[in-house]
């Protein structure tokens, strides 16, 4: 079986990138379940808790945001990753001492992946050595390259859209996770400098006091103009209710880009991506090259 | 076994199956009130039968019941805690925020069990994270009443279709205004809303008439948890402890039954 295992399960992009390939997975008949310590993703794939969770022989583990220093670490995920962000002293010398003495030994009985989601740094504190194999969204992801790594390198996948039937006017939306480097109050200001009567926010509120001290207050500069929506599971939803959408931060490997381009929603955000998109089904084919799986009929197309 | 955690999840089921509910809620000031006691809140004083102190509430949130002149609101509130129907979900005050005594009391004035019982601090407290990230966000599936505070500003919510106002002690000055709503509800045959209140104790009173009037809609008190999208005061801890980053232990507290 497939196991992904990931440190976070709030919707954030990784989250919804993680349930894409579980479902996509499943569907091209390849057993998949996604396991995370929250509760969103329970209700989108085929999923279970971290207290399901256990590395079976043959199985494939992918892994993301957990900091491993051993495959024992897996044993018991939900202790590791408690551990790995603990503040207190004794659990920062434990976490030093074993970076110190892992083992570069990768487990015999399964086949462990890392998938890098977002900018790496969840990768900055694993011991890369365990992993068979490592997958990063772009080659802009700052990922050590001094190991000899076996980097498998596709973008996520992205969900079916179409274009929208009818769009608002001059509605914007500031698409992406609440948290300070997204930059929304950037994203706010220019929406209104370029025109847009009304700016809609759509993520996950990963950071409510840099919500509250910094986009609110720009928020109430434009009175009434403002909405918060929060996450929305259904992204063509989503797309249909803005004409036009803002990024403030540089992110390659998002796929906000090109949903707005599926959805016929102008995209206005750094030019990040020269990149030619992929399809879905190459991005498949190239997990199931990528993990050493049989080529069964549906499971996407060659790389 | 009930859990804190649990009841909130079947709550956001409801919203997610559009199954119709109420959640109404009986918190510290109810229970006085329940009780028989006199309450007043405001900037001077904080009275609880004949136990005063200093006063310490903004002009929103002042209160006044009187045992002999408020009888027949009082009664209403009683309607409101001992009602029983399919999906209409009472949250009491909990053992760990008000004591056993209090706790027992309101178990013996209700006359028994009820398996719709659960938390009045189910979407505060430790699920406070939970009710803004995961709970709030499913309102944009609903078209959306208010009902709220007059002073508050509700231009940030995206699903807003109608709002009713209250002022000062609406649960006596604004009880007029359930009957405005049933026939607002009535007039314009409003199945499939999600009516959300933020308005003291009015707000239970006006929860078990509409949804015993209308059961296809759903009713949510939501007491102070979304003031600061609507421009009022984080003035609740779990409040400053989630916007704010206050040091507070109510933001991680689960509560127990």
């Amino acid at each position: 079986m497939i196991k992904i295992v990931s440190g976070s399960s709030v919707p954030v992009g990784s989250t919804v990138a993680l349930v894409s390939l579980c479902t996509r997975l499943n569907a091209g008949g390849y057993e998949c379940r996604l396991f995370g310590p929250d509760h969103w993703h329970l209700d989108k794939c085929k999923s279970g808790t971290l207290a399901d969770f256990r590395p079976e022989k043959g199985d494939v583990v992918i892994v993301h945001d957990i900091g491993l220093h051993s495959a024992q670490d897996l044993l018991d995920v939900t202790a590791t990753i408690e551990a790995s962000r603990s503040s207190r002293w004794q659990d920062v010398l434990g976490r030093t001492a074993r970076r110190c003495f892992a083992s570069a030994q990768k487990p015999e009985d399964f086949t462990l992946v890392l998938t890098c989601q977002g900018d790496g740094c969840s990768a900055r504190q694993t011991n890369l050595s365990l992993f068979h194999k490592i997958h990063c969204l772009s080659d802009a992801q700052q990922i050590s390259r001094k190991a000899k790594l076996p980097v498998f390198v596709c973008p996520n996948l992205v969900d079916d859209l179409a274009k929208s039937g009818s769009k608002p006017a001059k509605v914007a939306g500031v698409v992406g996770a609440i948290r300070r480097e997204n930059q929304l109050e950037l994203s706010i200001k220019q929406a209104f400098e370029d025109g847009m009567e009304t700016v809609i926010i759509y993520g996950h509120l990963a950071d409510p006091i840099y919500y509250y001290n910094d986009v609110r207050p720009v928020a109430e500069q434009y009175p009434g103009k403002v909405k918060f929506a929060g996450f929305v599971d259904d992204k063509q939803k989503l797309y249909d209710s803005v004409s036009d959408v803002y990024c403030s931060a540089s992110k390659p490997w998002s796929t906000v880009r090109l949903e707005s381009s599926l959805t016929g929603t102008r995209f206005h955000g750094p030019d990040s991506s020269g990149a030619q998109p992929v399809s879905n089904d190459r991005i498949l084919g190239a997990w199931v090259e990528a993990l050493g799986l049989p080529r069964n009929q549906g499971a996407g197309g060659r790389p | 076994m009930k859990s804190f955690e649990g009841d909130f999840y079947k709550l956001v089921g409801l919203l997610k199956n559009r199954e119709p509910f109420a959640f109404n809620r009986f918190s510290d000031g109810e229970l006085f009130i329940l009780q028989n006691k006199e309450l007043i809140l405001d900037a001077q004083q904080v009275k609880v039968g004949e136990k005063v102190t200093k006063g310490l509430y903004k002009q929103e949130d002042f209160k006044h019941f009187s045992p002999k002149e408020h009888s027949f609101h009082r009664d209403r509130l009683v309607d409101a805690f001992r009602f029983k129907a399919k999906n209409y979900f009472k949250g009491l005050s909990c053992r760990c925020c008000v004591g056993e005594e209090s706790f027992r009391w309101q178990l013996e004035f209700h006359g028994g069990d009820d398996e719709n019982f659960t938390w009045a601090n189910l979407l505060v407290n430790g699920n406070y994270p939970r009710f803004i990230r995961e709970m709030y966000p499913l309102f944009n599936g609903y078209k959306t009443v208010v009902v709220c505070n007059d002073k508050a500003d509700l231009s940030l919510f995206p699903f807003l279709v109608k709002d009713f106002r209250v002022g000062y002690n609406a649960m006596v000055n604004d009880y007029g205004l359930i009957e405005r709503m049933r026939q607002w509800i009535v007039e314009n045959r409003i199945e499939g809303h999600l009516f959300l209140f933020s308005a003291s104790a009015f707000s239970k009173l006006a929860i078990h008439q509409l949804y015993e009037h209308c059961g296809r809609n759903t009713y949510i008190d939501i007491g102070t948890t979304l003031n600061p999208f609507m421009k009022m005061r984080l003035d609740r801890s779990y409040l400053k402890a989630f916007w704010l980053g206050t040091r507070n232990a109510d933001i991680n507290k689960i509560c127990i039954w």
